[in-house]
């Protein structure tokens, strides 16, 4: 966790520091000007000598506003201690016991976070006597409810993760899987929600004070302190104000503390921008038949990470490109690259990005929106699940084309039809989740074919259906293709999908492309190390079951640890002296193959 | 071990239909079927995570490496923490590290958590965390789907490995029927909840006998050429 010095964090953080050193040293500098009776500046305003005015003693109440910080911060610590401890027992207990004293804690819980925390608080004060100890008993209890669901919450979402599972199953009892696995796991968002408790205790218990059912003289708090000056407000305001305004500080404090450290936790790790990369080198002249004419592609993040490595390829219309790679070789970066959507802070340069002979970055979003259909991995995060597949299609013609609602419509529900979407007037009236996997896939085509695309990105679009689903939708995309011409890059980790479908593939690894072929040459053409390995690897229905299967040893270096060598040099068998340092270009391998590879070309 | 008559209900929904499969000694069976089709759920009910009814007989202990192994292995602890969890009154040092050997890991992983790991080294570690439970059955569900073909061989390797070394039954369960063919001795075949075809794997495989058997062969996706 890494905190962001903002503003309001610097405030709060700067409020907190003052309070503990209020706290410390306040009684000590000014313990004795505050009980200093003097007979002859009573019930004073604000004047010189008493900035604050004088209580119905002639006390100095500025000096008693300094020297009551420390009781009152001291009330609060206590009173969030104990309602944190008590939330926190409760709130673990439905984990720890069986089903239905499970089942007890949790209506508790439930039952005391309707219950008004105000009400509570004064309940328990009423009950366990007034005085300071009933008030800080009685915002303690206001307290316990929200940190009892906190961590009831927070305990159940971890105890539903596999590694819980996998002890229960050895036989790790209760008691240790909550001390090892739940609190662990839990205790960040706990101890942050405390920060921002200690505020709330701070102005609960001065309210409590302030309604008399706190701290009782000679004691006092802020609360106090208000409550003795408030009859006077009218005439000199500034006695009640002085404490008013003490407590109203120090809750501020803790909450933008508390703010801030909950925002930085729950932000990964923003590094500091480095150097902007070296500007691509001159593009060269643009392929006049591509629909994308990519051209030293880069994208970047802070700290280092360089995903996508000045990456080259072109589609022509009516052409399926694979792109083919492992886990963070920089495949799906460079389809969100595409498309506009590298997630910040990535920096995406290239020396050229055209889509139909245009710059990407002078297209308008309605441009791009009808030429670029994108299709993922997930359909249902692409689907919004409040509205109605037949509405959410037909909006891309409302907005996109200014098509009235009817038309749009009819033209959702005859493009439902051409994906063989079965009843497609039917299905156009249903929700996302009323559709299985494949039927919601096939509505995403759908909603790309909206327009008139030029150009469809498929990232990952058949990795989360079955086999069967899997083998419809890849016959639908070649369909698709066929009827409209359009250009499609397909992304996929899967070497025999993709081997499948297209009709060019682009291998990648470590975001830069390693080797380029026709997909009816993969089986036996396949030329660079990494690609012969990727296809060696896979086992398919003839694979020799009586021999170990190929694997490739090591791991592909992470983005920000690639080497000035070739990237695949540590974990290949061919690899010389020059692999590791020098890097081998694109070459052309054959007519139609291009290679990066030293040992080959 | 066999598997009699198992049923899983969820309210009116059927996951698993009076199912009956044996698990012979020493024998990996594979369990294939989309999604949907119960074989999560049978797993489950065998591990004990799930209700059933129905009898399951001749094991003692069941352990389980589950499909994601990001999310498998505590964040906060070390491996070495988390292979000992199952181990009971053996010296743990020694046995960690007999273990970690055993999924071919060096033993210095012992003292690192799983973020430092790579995904196929996380799935060796959950692996070696089950084998130390001394399981009579180990339930494999869809162990190399999270992972990249490139380590996926090293697993399906590593899984054959432990069933010759240690003669250790297992439930191995995946949608790909290419990777069940190449670690089981029987495949199972399963379709909305119930058992459609049980075979030895080259026999399902070369001359499947049901439609949908049929249909998933169909379906593997192959390179041309």
């Amino acid at each position: 966790m890494s905190l962001r010095w903002s503003g309001p964090a610097v405030a709060g953080a700067v409020i907190v520091a003052l309070m503990a050193a209020l706290a410390v040293a306040g009684p000590i500098v000014w313990g004795e000007a505050a009980e200093r009776i003097d007979a002859g500046a009573i019930l004073q305003g604000a004047s010189a000598e008493h900035p604050l005015g004088t209580d119905n003693l002639g006390r100095d109440l500025l000096a008693r506003v300094l020297v009551a910080g420390r009781f009152s911060l001291a009330l609060a610590l206590a009173a969030t201690l104990i309602g944190a401890a008590a939330g926190i027992v409760l709130g673990t207990l439905p984990s720890v016991l069986p089903k239905r004293g499970a089942r007890l804690a949790t209506g508790t819980v439930n039952a005391l976070v309707a219950f008004p925390g105000l009400l509570l608080a004064m309940f328990t004060a009423v009950v366990t006597g007034l005085g300071a100890r009933g008030a800080v008993l009685g915002i303690g209890a206001a307290i316990a409810p929200g940190f009892a669901r906190l961590t009831q919450t927070l305990a159940a979402s971890v105890a539903g993760a596999d590694y819980v599972s996998a002890a229960r199953m050895l036989g790790v009892p209760r008691r240790r899987i909550l001390s090892r696995h739940v609190l662990p796991n839990i205790a960040e968002p706990l101890i942050l929600n405390l920060t921002q408790a200690l505020g709330g205790a701070l102005l609960g218990l001065a309210g409590m004070s302030f309604l008399g059912l706190g701290v009782q003289p000679p004691s006092f708090d802020w609360g106090r302190l208000l409550f003795d000056g408030f009859s006077r407000i009218y005439v000199t305001p500034e006695v009640a104000l002085g404490p008013a305004a003490a407590v109203a500080l120090a809750g501020i404090g803790f909450n933008l503390l508390g703010d801030a450290l909950a925002r930085a936790a729950a932000r990964t790790t923003v590094r500091k921008m480095d150097e902007p990369p070296a500007p691509p080198p001159e593009p060269g002249e643009p392929d006049p038949g591509a629909v994308l004419d990519v051209r030293d592609l880069t994208v970047t993040f802070p700290g280092g990470s360089t995903p996508v490595r000045g990456l080259s390829l072109a589609v022509a219309p009516g052409e399926v490109v694979g792109l083919v790679g492992e886990s963070g070789s920089g495949k799906s970066l460079t389809a969100a690259a595409v498309g506009g959507l590298v997630p910040y802070p990535g920096k995406v340069t290239y020396g050229r990005l055209h889509l139909g002979g245009r710059d990407v970055a002078e297209l308008s979003d309605k441009e791009l929106g009808t030429a670029l259909a994108m299709v993922f991995q997930d359909p249902l995060a692409a689907l919004n699940p409040a509205l109605k597949i037949g509405g959410q299609l037909a909006e891309v013609a409302v907005v996109h084309e200014g098509a009235t609602r009817a038309a749009a419509r009819r033209r959702a529900v005859d493009r439902l039809g051409q994906v063989h979407l079965p009843e497609p007037e039917r299905r156009a009236a249903q929700h996302p989740h009323e559709l299985s996997g494949g039927m919601r896939q096939r509505a995403v085509i759908a909603m790309g074919l909206m327009g008139t695309p030029r150009l469809i990105v498929a990232d990952e679009p058949t990795t989360a259906l079955d086999v069967t689903v899997q083998r419809q939708i890849l016959r639908l995309l070649r369909e698709v293709v066929a009827e409209t011409g359009a250009a499609t890059l397909f992304i996929s980790h899967d070497i025999a999908v993709v081997g499948e479908l297209c009709d060019r593939v682009v291998v990648m690894y470590a975001g830069r492309v390693v080797e380029e072929l026709p997909a009816d040459r993969l089986a036996d053409g396949a030329a660079h190390p990494y690609s012969r390995a990727l296809i060696a690897s896979l086992p398919d229905l003839d694979t020799d079951r009586t021999r170990p299967l190929a694997g490739i040893p090591g791991t592909q270096p992470a983005p920000d640890q690639v080497g000035p060598g070739c990237a695949f040099a540590p974990r290949c068998s061919l690899a010389t002296e020059r692999c590791v340092t020098q890097r081998p270009e694109l070459v052309a391998h054959g007519p139609l193959q291009r290679v990066a590879c030293w040992e080959v070309s | 071990m066999i598997i009699q008559n198992l049923t899983v209900r969820f309210g009116d929904f059927t996951a698993v239909d009076d199912v009956t499969l044996e698990i012979p000694d020493g024998r990996v069976v594979g369990l294939v079927g989309e999604s949907g089709s119960g074989k999560s759920s049978l797993a489950r009910a065998v591990c004990g995570l799930v209700p059933y009814t129905g009898s399951i007989e001749g094991v003692r202990r069941v352990q389980m490496v589950f499909q994601d192994p990001y999310a498998s292995l505590n964040p906060r602890m070390t491996v070495g923490d988390t292979v000992a969890e199952g181990i009971r009154g053996r010296d743990r040092d020694s046995e960690v590290k007999r273990l970690l050997d055993l999924v071919r890991l060096p033993a210095e992983v012992a003292g690192r958590y799983p973020r430092e790991l790579s995904g196929g080294q996380r799935q060796r570690v959950a692996i070696a965390r089950a084998l130390g439970g001394d399981p009579g059955l180990l339930v494999a569900d869809e162990i190399t789907s999270a992972l990249d073909v490139s380590v996926q061989g090293a697993v399906l390797n590593l899984v054959r490995g432990l069933r010759d070394e240690l003669g250790l039954p297992m439930l191995f369960i995946s949608h790909n029927l290419a990777v069940v063919r190449y670690v089981a001795d029987v495949v199972a075949v399963m379709h909305q909840g119930r058992l459609v075809e049980v075979g030895p794997a080259e026999q399902v495989v070369g001359e499947p006998a049901h439609d949908y058997t049929r249909a998933l062969l169909a379906a593997v996706p192959r390179l041309r050429g």
